[in-house]
């Protein structure tokens, strides 16, 4: 389970490089870079349910949506700006609306539990994006992002480009370690054993479904996370963020990036990112050669970027 | 009378119009050998599931240690004290001998979601003993998918061990070894139930009549006839029904 050499080595570089890139001042380059390093968090946090538990979701941006829009509504409706506030607020409603989620759809299996993670997803999208007062489906700006004062000056303001890619920044480092030590733990190994044989867990002791709960809420929660740095750094919420475009694009993600091993995933979101950036400007049939370059890994490459990585290893 | 560790009333089990398990009545008793036999299709593979929670009774009921268990689910009753293994190997072809027994042994202490790394001597000892007594300890790290048939089946019952359980329910743990691993792993179900109790289904007639304290046949998911091997081999209706069949 201990890391490639090499993949160690090229995390910390990645890692390195995306800390220097506000030093360009290059401004489309800081938000690219930023949009980036939230697409890793997303995708890691759906590795944990794919790779792991077994749990292909595909209403994974439910958690991402409704953190970004609870900001959006605690700075609009209340003018709540502190992030010590408004940061646990959004997770903890991420995490509770995983709870209620995942309680429902894991009394489904197999591709049942596809289609009723797709079904929470698209109900969710439709509430936000047919209520005007949740703001219709233009969505909503947010007027103050987060802000952090002591004693009426603003120590860290999330609304400059350089703090909020800094946030993420730390916010990424943070979440891969969080969830290396998750899955090296014995909840780790005991989600891999019920992804490969959950009957055979049961008979040995195990309370599966408290265990797959559990995942489901942990990657609910940092993809609430996601959700709620791309809302500061774009100051701008929109109900296609639930829609299942979003959904199942994080899970090509992280099948790209090779499911199971967490910076396979986050690899496959830098590779999908860059990719899309050039395909962008060369064609306006993009999606069509991303969609191509998919096709080629998944049938290429049944592992992932990662299992190229791995298979190379001694 | 020994003390009944696991009793069933009426325990029945329907698929459709056919009842594999039909108003089955049994008494095991605390620290013996239980064998059930019968011929192919009888329903002792279902009477299994049935005590271990992985099928729902349609009907009667299962009491362990005095308590009705009739609707627990396999977690809960795997918690209690009964271990099972299966008839075709059922283990994690991706993970070593190693990992498989410990998350075994491991499930002793999982009734909390996240524990320490390593939950001590405990732990690692029952997972080393398990090992070794199923014959594995040379193949700690090879993936389960790697073994032998016969090895699979070792692990199989290695895992059960390693739950620590009271009560074993073993599927045809002869079936498909070799000679000589049959042979260990017939003396290792011996040794163990010197302190455990034993469901045991076996065609493998000799074992069954060398180690079981009762004897049960099963025919079309009925009792035919329960009672001392001696008893059983010499029942004219189970030699018409059953042993007749294999005997000169
Ligand atoms: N899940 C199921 N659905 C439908 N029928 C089943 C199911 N499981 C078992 N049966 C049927 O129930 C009957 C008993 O099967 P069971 O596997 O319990 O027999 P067994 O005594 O274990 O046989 P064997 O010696 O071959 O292992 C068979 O007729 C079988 O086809
Ligand atoms: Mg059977």
């Amino acid at each position: 389970m201990s890391l490639p050499q090499g993949v160690r080595a090229g995390l910390l570089v990645g890692a390195v490089a995306l800390a220097l890139v506000p030093l360009s001042g290059d401004r489309f380059w800081v938000q690219f870079a930023g949009k980036l390093m939230i697409t890793c968090i997303y995708a890691v946090s759906l590795d944990l349910l794919v790779g792991y538990a077994g749990l292909v979701s595909l209403g994974h941006s439910a958690f991402f949506g409704l953190s970004a829009y609870l900001l959006a509504g605690l700075a609009n409706g209340l003018g709540l700006v502190s992030p010590l506030a408004t940061l646990p607020l959004c997770l903890a409603f991420a995490g509770l609306a995983a709870l209620l989620i995942g309680w429902l759809s894991l009394r489904a299996t197999g591709v049942y539990f596809v289609m009723v993670t797709l079904a929470f997803g698209q109900m969710l999208y439709y509430l936000f994006s047919e209520s005007p007062g949740l703001g219709g489906s233009d969505g909503v700006s947010i007027l103050q992002r987060p802000r952090l004062a002591v004693l009426g000056r603003t120590i860290l303001d999330l609304g400059d480009r350089t703090a909020a890619y800094a946030a993420i920044w730390v916010a990424l480092v943070l979440s891969f370690l969080l969830l290396r030590r998750v899955v090296q733990a014995p909840f780790g190994h005991v989600l891999t054993a019920i992804r490969i044989n959950e009957g055979r867990m049961r008979t040995l002791g195990y309370g599966t479904g408290r265990y797959k709960l559990a995942a489901f809420v942990l990657g609910g929660v940092l993809a609430g996370l996601a959700g709620y740095l791309d809302a500061t750094l774009y100051g701008f919420v929109n109900p296609a963020q639930f829609g299942w475009r979003q959904s199942g694009l994080v899970l090509v993600t992280v099948l790209l990036g090779g499911k199971g091993t967490l910076y396979g995933p986050a690899l496959g979101a830098a590779l999908l990112s860059v990719l899309e950036h050039f395909a962008e400007r060369a064609t306006e049939h993009w999606s069509a050669v991303v969609g191509a370059a998919v096709i080629a890994v998944v049938l290429f490459l049944p592992r992932g970027v990662a299992g190229l990585l791995e298979g190379s290893r001694g | 009378m020994a003390e009944a560790l696991l009793e069933t009333e009426g325990l029945t089990r329907r698929f459709g119009a056919l009842a594999a398990v039909d108003g089955v009545t049994l008494r095991v008793e605390r620290g013996t050998v239980h064998a059930i036999i019968g011929p192919n299709g009888a329903g002792k593979s279902t009477l299994l599931n049935l005590l271990s929670g992985e099928l729902r009774a349609s009907s009667g009921r299962v009491r362990f240690r005095g308590e009705d268990v009739t609707r627990a689910p396999p977690d809960v009753l795997s918690r209690k004290g009964i271990g099972r293994s299966y008839q075709t190997a059922n283990v994690f072809p991706e993970l070593t001998c190693a990992e498989s027994v410990w998350l075994a042994a491991h499930s002793r202490n999982a009734g909390r979601l996240f524990q320490p790394r390593r939950d001590g001597a405990d732990t690692a000892a029952r997972e080393e003993d398990a090992l070794r007594a199923c014959g594995l300890s040379g193949r700690r790290l090879s993936r389960a998918a790697e073994l032998s048939y016969g090895e699979q089946r070792q692990l199989e019952v290695a895992m059960m061990l390693a739950t620590d359980p009271e009560l074993l329910l073993v599927d045809e743990p002869l079936a498909g070894l070799g000679h000589d691993e049959a042979r260990m792993v017939l003396a290792l179900l011996r040794e163990v139930a010197q302190q455990r109790t034993l469901v045991l289904i076996e065609h493998d007639m000799d074992a069954v009549f060398a180690v079981a304290q009762t004897v049960t046949v099963l025919v079309n998911g009925r009792v035919l006839e329960s009672g001392p091997p001696a008893a059983i081999r010499a029942s004219p209706r189970v030699r018409e029904a059953y042993l007749g069949e294999e005997e000169p």
